[in-house]
């Protein structure tokens, strides 16, 4: 499997999903759309990490380790970032981020 | 698969072909069969529970088309391919006809992990078991495309129901099944049939014990009471009787398959029981030791295996056919389990269902976490692992202490926690009586 | 066969990179939310053809099973009245896009390429014996490392975890008063049943609970 694709392969993917998460959290304007946006990124950065760990350790656990905690961490912010983004909706009854700007000075 | 094959192309043909092909072979071949059987199996489950929820409500049920009606669901299944496809105005097109798709595709995926009988599993994955249940979370996506799609505000309820009830009911499945892979130690399916061999006590447990193949996980404590919710957690994932409120038909039609006709409804309808199939597969396979009866690991010591490769290929045949047989009464047992309930039990409303799942299965099967714990501490550790008081013990002593410890433990949990519950539940209805009094302003 | 994973990785990379371009690029967020789904598969796929077994069963269980249902809960239960326009405009859309094309082509590409990473040169078969088979650290390893080595940072996701889950319905829990209740028929009946032996004054003098009273207001206001 490792000398069928090599490593640049894997991470030219990982980099194009960065990138189009980047610009999609960036761009859309629908909260739930920013979301989703950042979950491309923890995904290709998840990407990342098991390539590292299948091309360069793959008789260690820590590549794997990192990506269950990535997991880990995203499904937390997924559960809090929607759990905000209701609240949010109840109180101004918006689900766009430009529209919520109470807070700017 | 492959070992049969090999030997009989390259040892008894003589062809000599590569291993790659011969695997693709046995690949090809596998998937094959399983795409002809789950469709008969399903047909086979729509008739089995019309006749036996007939005979419970004192009805005879379909026995027209053919000798006691077995031709009744191929009749069915013609009816349902000439039916017009009618597609909602208002619907989101491509995401309406995605759906059924979404839905039946993983069920056929789980048949890749389900072992049929000693050495007739299709892969043999290391984490076969997560497998089966990350896959059949996928058809929720399929429900919620499907009641979204259809721009109807019955299939949307359906659907929210239905992922609800889903999600909410993996955890304590997934919970349950966690106590058995700490007991077993291992997440693929096949190990954990073998590991269910011997007489009542597995001989995982106290080696030396006669292997009959009865040493099921449902003779210990922990194995008993996981089984218990895994089953009820499986009613719910099916969409089973006292668990049916996603498609309530007294209630809101048909929930996310209202807007379904022809072939689209009887895709929706095969995937629920190719999943119900599933799931009592499932549940006899970990529970009930799967293939494993009397006689069939004897007659498949003598059969072609990778452990065994001048075995005979008619023992293969015949410890085949006994597994399959096991197999398939455990698991047909089971689907009429689920038809049983369906003729005792009247619906539950969606809160309770939900209390159900959260606050007295969960506190239960974590409990049974901690049982699962102790049994493999008094089992199988030692001064190695920081438990030396077991150390000196035999390990028939070893078992009949982990059994009663686990036995006191779950026995005492489940009584705690159904009292807990059932007081709650009673505080609960009282207080909403009094809130709805005051609301509904009603003379005194 | 090493033909047949280049395809394999080929039809990935592509679904991959093409459902995440339909995700930023669609207007209905329904359709992103799916494509979305598209794209969590193809990863895991991907984590299967890179023989991580267990990240790619976690990958579809957490994110396939869980997250992007949570995400298409939240997406019907915020539904936006007015159409606005899904994406920013103008200048800004051109400075977005920008900056993430210049990270891919002058940032992440070239360093990509140009760093040397230290890729173990792969096991070759000498005539005497065949090539050893790569020892892949599997679930048991990932088991006994959780346990043994990584025992602090395992708790750590979990009291995480523990937070996040009470963090959330802290932040979406919507007040029993300030909910409309509707009457089923049984409750109704329910009610008018105990009401019948409670016509005496023995309960006619019971106060109004508290937590009712509001709720009461509300539906009569």
């Amino acid at each position: 499997m490792t000398n069928a694709i090599p490593l640049e392969a894997v991470l030219m993917v990982a980099a194009a999903l960065f990138c189009i998460g980047l610009f999609g959290a960036l761009a859309r304007r629908n909260m739930v759309s920013v979301l989703m946006g950042v979950e491309l990124m923890l995904n290709a950065v998840n990407i990342n990490l098991v390539a590292f760990w299948r091309y360069l350790e793959p008789g260690f656990v820590v590549g794997q380790t990192f990506a269950i905690f990535i997991i880990t961490v995203a499904a937390a912010e997924a559960a809090v970032g929607l759990a905000m983004i209701i609240a949010i909706y109840r109180t101004w009854l918006t689900s766009n981020v430009d529209n919520v700007a109470s807070m700017k000075g | 698969m492959y070992d049969i094959l090999d030997g009989l192309i390259n040892s008894t043909l003589g062809f000599g072909w590569p291993s790659w092909l011969i695997s693709l072979i046995g690949y090809v071949l596998v998937a094959t069969l399983l795409f002809a059987v789950a469709p008969f199996q399903m047909l086979f489950f729509t008739y089995y529970e019309r006749r036996a929820i007939a005979r419970m409500q004192d009805r005879i049920g379909p026995n027209r088309v053919g000798p006691e009606g077995i031709f009744q669901p191929i009749a069915d299944g013609v009816k349902m391919f000439t039916k017009e496809d009618i597609v909602p105005d208002a619907a989101d097109k491509r995401v309406h006809l995605l759906a059924p798709i979404v839905v039946v595709a993983p069920t056929m995926f789980m048949f890749a992990v389900l072992p049929w009988g000693p050495g007739m599993v299709p892969v043999d994955l290391n984490t076969g078991l997560l497998f089966f249940f990350a896959i059949s979370s996928i058809s929720a996506v399929g429900l919620m495309m499907a009641g979204w799609a259809s721009n109807n505000k019955f299939a949307l309820l359906g659907a929210m129901r239905a992922v609800a009830q889903m999600v909410s009911y993996e955890i304590p499945a997934v919970l349950s099944l966690l106590a058995i892979v700490m007991m077993t130690g291992t997440l693929s399916v096949v190990s954990l049939i073998n590991a269910q061999g011997g007489l009542f006590i597995s001989t995982n447990d106290v080696a030396g014990v006669p292997d009959l193949g009865l040493g099921w996980l449902i003779f210990t404590p922990v194995g008993l009471l996981a089984f218990m919710c895994f089953f009820i957690a499986a009613l719910a994932e099916g969409e089973r009787t006292p668990f049916d409120i996603p498609e309530a038909d007294s209630e809101i039609v048909a929930g996310y398959m209202t807007e379904y006709s022809g072939m689209k409804f009887g895709l929706f309808y095969l995937a629920q029981y190719i999943l119900n199939f599933l799931l009592c597969a499932i549940a006899a396979v970990i529970f009930f030791g799967g293939w494993q009866g009397p006689g069939v690991g004897w007659l498949y010591g003598m059969a072609i295996s990778p452990t065994n490769p001048d075995g005979s290929w008619i023992f293969n045949l015949l410890a085949g056919v006994l597994g399959v047989f096991y197999f398939l009464a455990k698991t047909y047992f089971f689907f009429f389990v689920m038809i049983w309930i369906r003729g005792a039990y009247p619906r539950l409303r969606v809160d309770q269902l939900m209390d159900f799942g959260w606050k007295f299965l969960i506190p239960l099967t974590l409990v049974n976490v901690f049982s699962a714990a102790i049994w493999v501490a008094v089992t199988s550790w030692g001064v190695a692992d920081g438990f030396g008081l077991v150390e000196g013990w035999s390990p028939m002593l070893r078992w009949g202490v982990a059994f009663v410890t686990t036995l006191v433990l779950n026995g005492a949990a489940y009584v705690i926690v159904a009292r807990i519950y059932n007081s709650a539940q009673a505080a609960r209805n009282r207080f909403d009586v009094d809130e709805l009094r005051e609301s509904l302003a009603l003379p005194r | 066969m090493n033909t047949l994973i280049q395809l394999i990785f080929g039809l990935l990379a592509a679904l991959i990179v093409g459902s995440a371009v339909m995700v930023v690029s669609v207007r209905n967020v329904i359709h992103a939310a799916l494509w979305l789904i598209a794209c969590f598969f193809g990863v895991g796929a991907l984590y299967l053809l890179l023989e991580a077994e267990f990240i790619a069963v976690a990958q579809v269980l957490v994110y396939v099973g869980a997250i992007s249902i949570l995400i298409l809960f939240a997406i019907m239960l915020t539904r936006e009245s007015e159409g606005a326009r899904y994406m920013v405009s103008g200048w800004r859309l051109v400075v977005t896009a920008l900056v993430c094309v210049a990270l891919f082509g002058a940032v992440l590409v070239p360093t990509i390429f140009t760093h040397t990473w230290n890729v173990p040169p792969p096991a070759v078969a000498t005539p005497g014996s065949p090539a050893p088979p790569e020892v892949l650290a599997g679930v048991e390893d990932l088991g006994r490392g959780f346990v043994f080595s990584y025992m602090l940072q395992f708790q750590v996701a979990g009291v995480l975890l523990t937070v996040a889950l009470i963090g959330a319905i802290v932040i979406a829990f919507e007040e029993r008063a300030r909910r409309r209740r509707v009457l089923t028929l049984a409750e109704e009946h329910e009610v008018r049943k105990r009401q019948k032996p409670a016509r005496p004054p023995a309960t006619g003098e019971r106060a109004p609970s508290p937590q009712a009273a509001p709720m009461s207001d509300g539906e009569q206001g």
